[in-house]
């Protein structure tokens, strides 16, 4: 996935005929399997080298967010404490009314913007 | 959609606002491969779960139950080599290895790739094996009509409550091998009740793909009509 976004990055920086990427600024949802320290790990490594070498990342972590057609309830998720693990489990059932909801974000991995110095 | 605003900043920087969600670039393509499958008149049901939970001996009992009604393809998803695609393939089912190399996922595009090797007018069902990992193909839609999840109990008691989101969307999940659960100290209806909690739109079936104990139940869950195995 930061392959995607370093690639995605320099070919827009390339066609703007960037000098330099100084700024990238993401947007993940928390309902993603991609780890935030992974992100900025691979980031690191992988913009060696290039006009992103340095750059700064800034990562914006999105809430995951449900919505419930029975009773229109918009907001978090619901998470059932079962006493028998120590982490709170997610669940489909509405924190209102019960139904089950549908996931309305927390799925993105989004390149809000980046800042490119422009010789 | 994409939205870009251009605003000089300090004289030189420049803001580009792109707003580009890559993984919505792999839903869009998904979404693209469904309607593709839909006008072909072919169903697509998408098959995860860990490694050696038992997903392509399911695929083979559900083939073997379904073959005589149902013309089937399936795609096997693996990293490298096509020696599960070959097991399904005996059953008399066009079948495509699909390898990703290092990925640990299918995505969209790879599906897509691989639905222009088959001729989807002499096809009414495909079945698509991920690779074997709870984790990524839950960020990864394919473009499937269903999702089927299998965990088997040899993967102990917390394997659902430990890998919520790959459950949260799946129609049907087999809980597989249950014929090992006393050996294994694992509580079936404990391991249901957790599927349940986190998506309580799931049908859960205990199965033993091996003896194809519960097949019946998977593929009636899915839609189709069957015959009892035996």
């Amino acid at each position: 996935m930061t392959s995607q976004i370093v690639q995605r990055v320099l070919a827009e920086a390339e066609k703007r005929k960037a000098k330099k990427v100084t700024e990238v600024h993401l947007v993940i949802g928390k309902l993603t399997f991609l780890g935030l320290e992974q992100v900025h790990f691979a980031y690191e490594a992988l913009t060696k080298g290039t006009i992103m070498e340095s750059s700064k990342l800034v990562i914006e972590e999105q809430e995951g967010v449900v919505k419930c057609n029975h009773c229109g309830y918009e907001g978090g998720f619901k998470y059932d404490d079962d006493p028998l693990y120590h982490v709170p489990v997610p669940t489909l059932k509405c924190p209102k009314c019960g139904s089950v909801v549908n996931i309305a974000a927390g799925k993105e991995c989004t390149i809000k913007s980046i800042k490119l110095l422009v010789a | 959609m994409k939205k870009e605003v251009v605003k000089a900043e300090e004289g030189e920087v420049f803001d580009v606002e792109l707003s580009e969600d890559l993984l919505q670039a792999n839903r869009r393509l998904a979404e693209e491969n469904k309607q593709f499958l839909h006008s072909n008149g072919v169903r697509a049901i998408d098959v995860m779960g860990a490694i050696g939970s038992g997903k392509t001996s399911l695929i083979e009992k559900l083939v073997q139950l379904l073959k005589n009604r149902y013309r089937i393809a399936v795609f096997k998803g693996d990293l490298t080599t096509t020696i599960d695609a070959e097991l399904i393939a005996r059953h008399g089912v066009e079948t495509v290895a699909i390898n990703t190399g290092k990925e640990c996922h299918l995505d969209a595009n790879l599906v897509k790739k691989a639905l222009q090797k088959l001729s989807l007018k002499n096809i009414d069902l495909l079945f698509i094996e991920n690779v074997g990992n709870l984790i990524c193909p839950a960020d990864f839609s394919l473009g499937s009509e269903k999702r089927v999840v299998v965990v088997s109990v040899t993967e102990g008691p917390y394997m659902v409550v430990k890998h919520p989101f790959i459950f949260i969307e799946a129609d049907v999940v087999s809980i597989n091998k249950v014929d090992l659960a006393e050996a294994m100290g694992v509580d079936v209806k404990r391991l249901e009740k957790d599927v349940k909690t986190i998506n309580p739109r799931a049908i859960v079936v205990a199965t033993n793909s091996r003896t194809g104990e519960g097949v019946g139940d998977v593929s009636k869950a899915l839609g189709f009509r069957t015959m009892e195995f035996g």
